[in-house]
């Protein structure tokens, strides 16, 4: 006398509402990562004379990497300060050379990675594709005071790194090899070979 | 239904039996494998110093940021090996006064850029790969190993994880490799302490001609004389 349907009897209507939420789930994360994807308004050339949000990629000793932190320029040196800890200042003067770049890159860290991995239906390339974002890269050359030669990573807001770069330049530090252009990372397979 | 709920542990206890059979020989074989490598790495000890150079992109067009994140990659992995005494920088000025020192070159061979959007889309390209030519040299230009070694980055991670891979591999390779034996410091041949070693050397400098002997090396003789050590 029971009517109550079976788990069996019950499937192509659950089928649907698990699509239907899969889909609408879908759907969120999708509209959530284009917005995360799009840049914060006024970061483009707001960089000069003030103090940037950027992550270390790699190369300052003491800041582990890919930390974020705040980049500026202080008197004659250039300071990276992760939070409330000790600030790392590199001499502009012992500047080498500082070369520009661009690349993206997929938002959300590893757990969006985890989790564009596991949609369905291809749902998580999908995602992948509008959920990326630009972003400048800054390369410094430097000398510590043995003469040791050392290099430093930073991801800047797209827009940032060229201002950055000639402020430096105008506080003293060198470049050797001036580009006009800076070089983008995500060539797409061009392989290169040395003969 | 009945069929399967009475299948599926046993399936489930057959799939743990068999895993835990495979994994529990090779424990034991692992850790000997493990103690045997630290007991290699004690053995030869940490006298060799390595100054790592600045990667020559040869005649590849390889971006700066890589070129910067493979030595500083390299010079964080060859200190996690242990291996050597120390690990210098390109440059630095105290590797004049360091005795035993090798000298890490590396040379790109070739370099596929990669994109992580095309990774993360595709799963299939998209791939970055690093492929370099790491010569451990002496002072005088002597090769004392030389390999070939790639670094990729084929599903997760920015571009730049090509580089970490890249170092990790070449430090593995230099740690697996055998080393000639570093020169002993002198007072360690003549089973000396180094307060003598010290003053020998001091001495041996003054009689090689170095005749603009100072107050100090006097003294020294003046002091050393009667014991005879030193004549």
């Amino acid at each position: 006398m029971n009517n109550s349907p079976t788990p069996s009897e019950r499937t192509p209507d659950a089928h649907f509402g698990i699509g239907r939420t899969l889909a609408c789930l879908m759907l969120s994360v999708w509209f959530s990562t284009v917005l995360i994807a799009q840049n914060p308004a006024g970061a483009e050339g707001s960089a000069a004379g003030s103090t940037m949000r950027v992550t270390h990629v790699l190369g300052l000793e003491g800041i582990s990497n890919n930390a974020t932190g705040n980049l500026s320029i202080q008197q004659n040196a250039l300071q990276f300060q992760k939070g409330e800890g000790p600030a790392v200042q590199i001499s502009i003067d012992s500047i080498q050379n500082i070369f520009l770049g661009e690349d993206n890159k997929q938002v959300g860290g590893t757990s969006m990675a985890v989790a564009r991995t596991a949609a369905p239906f291809g749902g998580g390339r999908v995602v992948g594709l509008f959920s990326h974002k630009k972003y400048d890269t800054l390369t410094l050359e430097y000398l510590d005071t043995n003469g040791g030669f050392h290099g430093a990573i930073f991801q800047l807001d797209k827009g940032q790194g060229q201002a950055l770069r000639d402020e430096l330049v105008a506080k003293g530090a060198h470049v050797t090899q001036v580009e006009d252009q800076p070089a983008k990372q995500s060539t797409p397979e061009a392989e290169n070979e040395s003969k | 239904m009945k069929v399967s709920k009475k299948v599926c542990p046993g399936i489930l206890a057959a799939v743990i039996l068999i895993t835990l059979l495979i994994w529990l020989p090779e424990l034991p074989a692992q850790t000997a494998a493990a103690q045997s490598s630290a007991q290699h790495n004690d053995s030869t000890g940490p006298q060799w110093s390595v100054q790592v150079d600045r990667v020559d992109p040869g005649g590849v067009n390889l971006e700066p940021a890589f070129r910067i994140a493979i030595y500083e990659n390299l010079l964080h992995e060859l200190s996690t090996t242990k291996r050597f005494k120390e690990v210098l920088r390109s440059g630095d000025r105290n590797a004049s006064g360091v005795p035993d020192l090798l000298i890490l070159k590396t040379t790109i061979e070739k370099y596929t850029p990669g994109s992580e959007t095309r990774r993360a889309v595709t799963t299939v390209s998209g791939a970055t790969k690093l492929n370099v030519r790491s010569q451990l040299c002496t002072r005088d230009g002597q090769v004392i190993l030389e390999q070939v070694v790639d670094g990729n980055v084929r599903f997760f991670g920015g571009n730049l994880r090509a580089t970490h891979n890249l170092a990790r591999n070449v430090a593995n390779k230099i740690k697996q490799s055998t080393l000639p034996q570093a020169t002993l410091p002198r007072h360690e041949e003549r089973n000396e302490g180094p307060a003598v070693a010290a003053a020998r050397s001091l001495w041996d400098s003054k009689s090689r001609g170095d005749r603009q002997a100072g107050p100090m090396a006097l003294t020294l003789r003046v002091a050393q004389a009667p014991n005879g050590e030193l004549d």
